[in-house]
């Protein structure tokens, strides 16, 4: 019995280990789309997005386009609990290279401890959801963003 | 004889803890080097191409699509949506597995939206088939959907509930198989086989609440084109399909209505907006020629 738990218990510690040498938070889309899904009712279920993050030593940005149909209504939701280190949302009305955009939505209203947001749009025909990637002190982090975008049936 | 058990693990740990290690030097050397491009993430296939892209395209589902469509008052014309039989044809290529799994989404959801229960549970079973081809098994399979579909039968809003919660397994499987590319083709098919059943109601009606939901569901051309060209080097037919859209999006805004909106940056209003049926003419044809491809 020994000889089969000392290997087992030795392997299971250095991968513990292992995971917290790069930052790395396993990502499973599973488990972080059915948490997001839970705050989008009354909506209905359109699409979502898993995205990469890889913390690099400057700050960077990730941008999702989400095109959507004038007049109907949405809510985003987002689902943060898989980043290393914390990580901004802003929605603009254009994307991250046009001059005057507009700021619709901040993640930095919520509280700095909160891993979803929900945000609630109509009369837009795309945004553009930006992940606002801080600098990593040493070595490339890594982790995921869940966006999910819900429509409402009048 | 403790000491030999512990070193097999550790001698395999230390071999792993060296390959990461050299993982993370080349990114941050790749990092030091090029400090504005994305670095690779290693375990992450070509399929996955877009992870690492800057930018990245949330498309609309084919249910949304269709939920739009049906507002414009369009009624139901039953020989429209393709054929349900025609599954096991598609059993060739990820593109022709793909795009027809979208073809038959937007069917679903154009049954669905229309109240043909029957129909939409027919192509449900369609989607089901050719979404085994795709490895996409598990996401139909779960909570007994075949009997739920017929316990909510005539409901709509649970019906359109659990048609919504099986989009979402589809989608996280897509996520779980690393084939992100198969669901930007999949929505691509939708989107064709949504913009012909409009088209051909246009056709039929002329009615200006249906051109409207047109125009609007053409405005999506471009970001499926975006979404597309970011994975274009994963499937052969891709270039072509990508050709085929940009085409009909060059025909779309050669509509003069729509070049002098563009041409003022303007925002469509596709409400107000007024286009002849000659000017939609050439674009139709192409979606027709787009569709009829897809499905042959």
């Amino acid at each position: 019995m020994k000889t089969i738990i000392i290997p087992i218990l030795t392997l299971t510690f250095i991968f513990i280990l292992m995971s917290f040498q790069t930052g790395n938070i396993l990502c499973n889309a599973k488990e972080m789309k059915e948490k997001a899904s839970a705050l989008l009712d009354p909506y209905k279920y359109d699409s979502s997005e898993m995205t990469k993050i890889l913390y690099k030593t400057k700050e960077s940005v990730k941008e999702v386009e989400v095109p959507l149909f004038i007049g109907e209504k949405y809510r985003f939701v987002f689902e943060m609990e898989a980043l290393p280190k914390h990580v901004e949302v802003q929605i603009y009305n254009k994307d991250k290279n046009s001059k005057n955009r507009k700021l619709l939505f901040s993640s930095k209203e919520s509280a700095s401890d909160k891993k979803e947001f929900q945000f609630d749009v109509t009369r837009v025909r795309t945004v553009y959801v930006d992940y606002i990637v801080p600098q990593a002190e040493a070595g490339a982090y890594t982790g995921c963003a869940v966006f999910m975008l819900g429509y409402r049936l009048k | 004889m403790t000491i030999k058990l512990l070193a097999i693990p550790i001698i395999a740990a230390s071999l792993t803890f060296f390959s990461c290690g050299t993982n993370s030097e080349d990114q941050k050397n790749q990092s030091a080097e090029e400090p504005d491009s994305t670095v690779n993430i290693p375990d992450v296939a070509l399929a996955a191409a877009t992870d690492d892209n800057e930018i990245s395209y949330n498309l609309p589902s084919p249910l949304q699509i269709a939920y739009v469509f049906k507002k414009s008052g369009a009624g139901f014309i039953s020989t429209l949506p393709n054929n349900k039989a025609n599954t096991t044809k598609y059993n060739t290529s990820n593109y022709k597995k793909a795009v027809n799994f979208g073809v038959y989404s937007a069917d679903l959801a154009y049954c669905l939206f229309n109240k043909k229960y029957q129909e939409s549970k027919e192509y449900l079973k369609a989607c089901k088939d050719i979404g085994s081809y795709l490895g996409l098994d598990k996401a139909f399979e779960s909570e007994n959907m075949a009997q739920r579909f017929d316990k909510n039968i005539s409901n709509d809003d649970s019906l359109i509930k659990l048609v919504s919660s099986v989009q979402m397994k589809t989608d996280i499987m897509f996520e779980e198989n690393k084939q992100k590319h198969i669901k930007v083709l999949a929505i691509a098919g939708a989107w064709t086989e949504s913009l012909y059943i409009a088209c051909e109601i246009y056709t039929k009606d002329k009615n200006k609440k249906i051109q409207a939901s047109l125009l609007e569901q053409l405005l999506l051309s471009e970001p499926i084109i975006k979404a597309l060209k970011s994975n274009k080097n994963t499937e052969v037919e891709v270039p072509a399909l990508i050709a085929s859209i940009e085409k009909i999006n060059t025909e779309f805004n050669m509509i003069p209505a729509i070049s002098s909106a563009v041409e003022k940056d303007e925002e469509i209003d596709s409400n107000t907006i007024s286009i002849t049926d000659n000017e939609m003419r050439l674009m139709i044809e192409s979606i027709k020629a787009l569709r009829a491809e897809m499905i042959k």
